[in-house]
Formats: structure tokens, C-alpha cells, sequence
């Protein structure tokens, strides 16, 4: 199972996913949550800290400093250069932009790439992409089974979200999340733009904003806050399993 | 003035961006508005009107017989930025890579080729000497290390009272340091109180140059999507925008006048 989170810059994908793998690993899945945002940050919302999460190696930059000769496979990336985050989550950072002369970042160890090559048959793979539709794009069948879109309820944010779900829905089912939902009207704005498809709505949260501020894990903070537990039961959804409470 | 406008999605840059070249156009600056953002946003906090499908700058590369983007013949910065930008409000000059769509960025790879091309002639360019330019670059540190502001010599680094932003912020900023001929202002925005502002500094490890209070009114601008200049004028933001304007001209950031 390859679940990938889309949306724009802000809409809440790091969020969504830290929390979503969190909570299908809780529920005994085997979970490796792959960071493919060249500003990688998907460590906060896991758990695994603030200043670490900003010292992870990734898989590129440990390839381009030759920590490993000819490392052949995605699945042998993944074991040398991954780390533990609660819950037995494993975390890959595919690739990050530290620098002024970073070089290609699509020779070798592209995020579709990665995505594309990684055993799936017996985990969850949840992807938290770079912000906006580049990645979704350049998705071709396999790259993921399916594609959450994340949506506020903000004109950019939604036009964002529209073309997200026009480009993935080719390729994978597409799931709409609405995020900070605070009204009906809040609602009706993402209503407007996704139309007859399904929407799952996540409410204003404090505890998420909470979290956020201090770069701690939601799910850590309070599993049972609305946001958060509605983010855990999309995840019990996607997996088809029920997630323990 | 030459100012570009970093940081995390959704952390206010395109509000920052669009409406300080609002401003500067309303002071009496040419001004030149940058949009290399392959998503909408800049537009939306200009007031220009929705983006072109296909962008204008589509018009000034063409290929060479090996396949390679060029500008057109007799295309300049000068004559590009007369005729491949548009006309926002106050006579501000847009000029956009274009946006992503369905086929990705294949239909504007001529406007990204272009634009890569013009922006790092821009600085160089006499004619624009006394312009103010204002750019809004994408969410994160992709185009900053692939210098699409080389023109810019104050980098505004937006960052809002949270984990995930501060961090953006911390290393946009080092991209920016390292490749040097350029100050770093870090932009606190949407803050309640001085907590919050203390906060973001001790997440970022540094001092703030100016910070933005938190508005409903804007908020309420970008759920419509108008320009929060033309919906909230007299709103707490857009007078923080102004002030923080006049404190970066002060400083020096005022290259031309």
C-alpha cells in the first residue's frame, strides 16, 4: 500500500502524513514514511524532534558524499540510510536542498523514483511530497495506490487542490481532505471545488497548532483531539483496518 | 529596491510580496513584480487579475537547431519586460514563468527558459537602475539554491510562530548567506503578542527584523482570494507591510533613490 499527501506549501501534508503513519503503525503495520520534500520536515509531526529532524542525512546527499559505494536497490537505501521514529515508523529522507550549488536532484534518487521501486507488498509506504503539483505530475501507475490532497479553505490553497486532484486522479484514487475547516462556510468554499467526490474533514484543531508551534507530533500531544482523531480514522480507512483506539 | 520573498508554504509570502510592491508602486517606484511560482499566488495578492494560461514570456525563447532554449532574437530585458509582462494595478509590471498544469510544466518551458534567462540580467540592466523589484519565489529552498533572485539584495525570509516554518526559515537563510551579496531579513508574520515573536527567534536562533500581527482581515482577503490591499486597506498587516517598507528603505535596502 503506497499512500502519497499532496497539497499546497502550508495546507497541512507534513501533518496529515507524520500523524496517518503514526497511527497505522499503532495498529501494527509495518510503516515507512518517506520524505520526498527537498525541504524535509515530515520528522517534526512524526516525532522525532525539532533539531534532529533538521540533522537527518538523506539518501541523496549520503549517495553524493559516497557513504556507500554502489548501494543497488531502493530497498537497500532504505535500510542504510533510514531512522527510527516512534512507533516503529521508519523514516527515509529522500533528498534535501541545503546549499547554493545543489547540482541535479532528479539524477539516481528521484522521489517518484524511490516511490516507484519501494516494496510495498507488506508495509505502508506514506510519501509527504514537496509542496504543489511537481511531483503528482510526474506520477506514473505504481508510484502510489492512493493520493490524499490536502485542501484549505483559502482561494490559493484550493486552486492548488483542484489541479492536484485533476492530475492524480489519473493515476490513483485520490482521497480530498479539507484542513482547518472552521465553518459551514469554510465547507461549502471546498465543497465548491471538489463537487461530488468524497471529503474528509479535518476541524480547526489547537492541539495540531500546538504541536505545530513546538515541533512535537500531534498524535504525542493528544490522540483524541478532533483533528487529530480524524486523522486517525482516515488512516484506520486507508489501511481497511480497524486502527485500536 | 531590489527585494525577494522566501520561505515555508502558507506563511505569507505572496501577501507580503504582492502587497509591498503595491506600496512601493503607490510611493512612486517603477515597479517590476516577479512570479516564479509554477502555483497561483502572487497574482491573487497583486489584485492583477487570474494568470494567464499561457504566459506571455512563452513568446520570447524559442529552440535552436539542437534543441536548446534561447531567447528569441532581439528579445532584451528591456524589450521583455515591455512586452512579455502585464499590467497589474498601480502600474506595477508582472512578469511570470507561467503555471503548472495538467502536462506539468511542458506547454511553458519557453517562459521558464526565458525568465531563468532575463532575471539574471535584470540587476545588470541600466534602464531599470531606479525600479523597485519585487519577487515571490516558491515554498521552500528549491529556486533560492538555484538562484532565481539574483537580482535581489534583501531577502524578506517569511516565518510564522511555528516549528515546520522556523525551520524552512533556517535554511533558506543559509543559502542565502552562502552565496553571499545579499542581507537576510527574517520576517515574523501572523504574531499575536511579543510571545510569539520571542518564540520564532528561538526557534530560528536570531533575531527578527520586523514582525506582522496576525489579521482576520487578511485572512478573510485570501479565503476570497482578493488582494488583502484592496479588501483590508487600513488593516493592522498592510500598515505593519508599509512600516516594514519604510524601515528597509532606511537601511540602505533603497539601491536606487
Amino acid at each position: 500500500m503506497k499512500i502519497v499527501v499532496a497539497g499546497k506549501g502550508g495546507a497541512g501534508k507534513t501533518t496529515v502524513s507524520g500523524t496517518i503513519a503514526r497511527a497505522l503503525a499503532r495498529a501494527g503495520n509495518p510503516v515507512l514514511a518517506l520524505d520526498a520534500d527537498a525541504n524535509p520536515m515530515l520528522g517534526v509531526s512524526l516525532g522525532v524532534g525539532f533539531e534532529k529532524t533538521d540533522m537527518l542525512n538523506s539518501v541523496r546527499q549520503a549517495l553524493d558524499a559516497g557513504e556507500v559505494e554502489h548501494e543497488p536497490t531502493v530497498e537497500g537505501m532504505v535500510e542504510s540510510f533510514g531512522t527510527d521514529a516512534p512507533d516503529g515508523v521508519r523514516l527515509v529522507v529522500a533528498s534535501r536542498i541545503d546549499n547554493d550549488s545543489p547540482g541535479c536532484q532528479c539524477c539516481g534518487v528521484s522521489p517518484d523514483q524511490i516511490l516507484r521501486e519501494l516494496e510495498h507488498e507488506y508495509r505502508v509506504v506514506i510519501c509527504d511530497l514537496e509542496a504543489g503539483i511537481g511531483t503528482v505530475s510526474r506520477m506514473s501507475a505504481g508510484n502510489a495506490d492512493v493520493v490524499v490532497v490536502v485542501a484549505n479553505p483559502t482561494a490559493k490553497a484550493l486552486e492548488v487542490a483542484r489541479r492536484a486532484i485533476e492530475i492524480a486522479s489519473d493515476v490513483a484514487e485520490v482521497v480530498v481532505l479539507a484542513n482547518r475547516v472552521r465553518s459551514d462556510e469554510d465547507l461549502k468554499a471546498i465543497t465548491d471545488v471538489v463537487g461530488d467526490r468524497e471529503l474528509i474533514v479535518i476541524p480547526e484543531d489547537p492541539v495540531i497548532a500546538a504541536a505545530d508551534r513546538d515541533g512535537v507530533a500531534p498524535i504525542d500531544l493528544d490522540p483524541e483531539s478532533p483533528g487529530v482523531a480524524a486523522i486517525i480514522k482516515l488512516a484506520d480507512r486507508l489501511a481497511g483496518a480497524p486502527v485500536p483506539a | 529596491m531590489r527585494i525577494a520573498v522566501v520561505g515555508k508554504g502558507g506563511a505569507g509570502k505572496s501577501v507580503i510580496a504582492g502587497t509591498t510592491a503595491r506600496l512601493l508602486a503607490r510611493q512612486g517606484y517603477r515597479v517590476l513584480a516577479l512570479d516564479s511560482d509554477l502555483l497561483p499566488g502572487l497574482s491573487m495578492s497583486l489584485g492583477s487579475g487570474p494568470d494567464p494560461v499561457d504566459p506571455p514570456l512563452n513568446q520570447a525563447a524559442e529552440k535552436n537547431e539542437n534543441g536548446r532554449w534561447r531567447l528569441r532574437k532581439g528579445v532584451s530585458v528591456v524589450s521583455a519586460v515591455k512586452r512579455y509582462t502585464t499590467e497589474g494595478p498601480d502600474g506595477i509590471r508582472l512578469m511570470q514563468i507561467g503555471k503548472g498544469g495538467k502536462d506539468g510544466i511542458q506547454p511553458i518551458m519557453g517562459a521558464v527558459n526565458a525568465y531563468y534567462k532575463l532575471i539574471h540580467r535584470l540587476g545588470d540592466a541600466r534602464t531599470f537602475a531606479d525600479w523597485a523589484m519585487v519577487a515571490d519565489l516558491p515554498a521552500g529552498p528549491r529556486q533560492l539554491a538555484f538562484d532565481y533572485a539574483p537580482f535581489a539584495r534583501e531577502y524578506l525570509v517569511v516565518v510564522q510562530p511555528g516549528a515546520q516554518s522556523a525551520l524552512t526559515a533556517r535554511r533558506v537563510a543559509k543559502i542565502v548567506r552562502m552565496r553571499g551579496g545579499a542581507e537576510v531579513r527574517f520576517v515574523a508574520n501572523r504574531v499575536k503578542d511579543e510571545e510569539d515573536v520571542a518564540h520564532v527567534e528561538r526557534l530560528i536562533g536570531e533575531p527578527v527584523f520586523w514582525s506582522l500581527p496576525a489579521d482576520e482581515g487578511v485572512a478573510e482577503a485570501e479565503r476570497l482570494g482578493i488582494a488583502p490591499i484592496d479588501h483590508v486597506p487600513e488593516s493592522p498587516t498592510i500598515a505593519g507591510i508599509e512600516e516594514m517598507v519604510a524601515a528597509l528603505a532606511s537601511l540602505g535596502g533603497n539601491s536606487s533613490r
